[in-house]
């Protein structure tokens, strides 16, 4: 079972681009499982918290959408919460 | 408050693609031609490079790589050889990655290389999402194994460049199906190329190895024609 060091992969993805985004709040980790890549959605769910331990990504939902007879394996978005400055907070 | 979506669109394996990019271009440069062999444990894939090993150092300057969860009992076998080897052992992870190659050549001089021979962690199924840039990748099935294997993991099959059939010797012994084989083989990956070996016998190396030899030879051919 190789999810545990694909969903590793996928967490350092997520958080790098993550980082650029600023102050924001992580919602959701949008990917896409071919049904070729050889990886099992069930899988990487189960590791993807596991991975997601202790990193910006922590918390997350993982969204996948399984794509049939094709190869790819991608990051497609995260979801995102735009944190509002606290003194600029609409009462 | 809605979130948003900020749309990313990159491979996963990315890091790794772009490593394993950089390494094949490195073994490029120097000249290196680079195979690497997967299979299920026990396919045979030590006997075969220890063979092949024997065989090839007479022509070539060879080196091996070995990747294993645990132990360098391999590496120790295939060093008997003669032939420069050095084991990666993995720890928990089911497969070689570009950056475990990366990291095990770097007190290798690639000048003193014509052939790496990278042997996978024994496994039909990780490997295949891992690219190690390697120009030849061979998967191997024992005749021992079933001749559905092909079917029950086709990626592995399919991310190959060609296929060896080991252990012929006992072909007979366990009532081997040849077709049966080379159609599971043929319908998952049309067209892919079928060797047949006993590494204890030696049958079919004459084929392998000219076909190493061919193969190396084209890739030298693409070396010059893409050079400047």
């Amino acid at each position: 079972m190789h999810e545990l060091s694909i969903a590793l992969s996928l967490v350092e993805l997520a958080s790098d681009e993550l980082a650029r985004l600023g102050d924001v709040r992580l919602h959701a980790v949008h990917v896409r499982v071919g049904a070729r890549s050889g990886v099992v959605s069930d899988a990487l769910r189960f590791s993807f918290d596991v991975a997601a331990n202790g990193t910006p990504v922590a918390g997350a939902t993982l969204e996948i959408e399984e794509v049939a007879d094709s190869p790819e394996l991608q990051l497609r978005g995260l979801e995102v919460f735009d944190r509002e400055p606290a003194n600029r907070r609409s009462t | 408050m809605n979130p948003r979506i900020v749309e990313v669109r990159k491979d996963i394996l990315r890091k790794n693609d772009e490593l394993a990019r950089a390494l094949r271009q490195r073994f490029h440069a120097f000249g290196v031609f680079v195979v690497s062999l997967v299979s299920s444990p026990g396919a045979g894939k030590t006997a075969l490079l220890e063979r092949t090993l024997a065989e090839t150092m007479k022509r070539w300057r060879v080196a091996a790589l070995v990747g294993d969860l645990q132990t360098d009992n391999d590496a120790r076998r295939l060093a008997a050889t003669g032939v420069p080897v050095r084991q990666i052992t993995t720890g928990t992870v089911c497969h070689l990655d570009a950056e475990m190659v990366s990291r095990a050549l770097d007190e290798w001089e690639l000048t003193s290389l014509d052939v790496l021979f990278v042997e996978n962690v024994g496994n039909l199924v990780c490997p295949a999402s891992y690219d190690l840039g390697e120009a030849l990748r061979v998967v191997l099935m024992s005749v021992t194994e079933g001749e559905d294997k092909p079917l029950k993991y086709p990626t592995i099959f399919n991310s190959s460049d060609l296929a060896v059939i080991t252990k012929t010797d006992l072909a007979d012994a366990v009532g081997f199906d040849r077709d049966a084989a080379r159609q599971a083989i043929d319908r998952v990956r049309p067209g892919l190329d079928v060797i047949e070996v006993s590494s204890r016998s030696g049958a079919g190396f004459d084929r392998w190895l000219e076909r190493l030899q061919t193969e190396r030879q084209n890739r030298s051919t693409g070396y010059l024609l893409a050079g400047p």
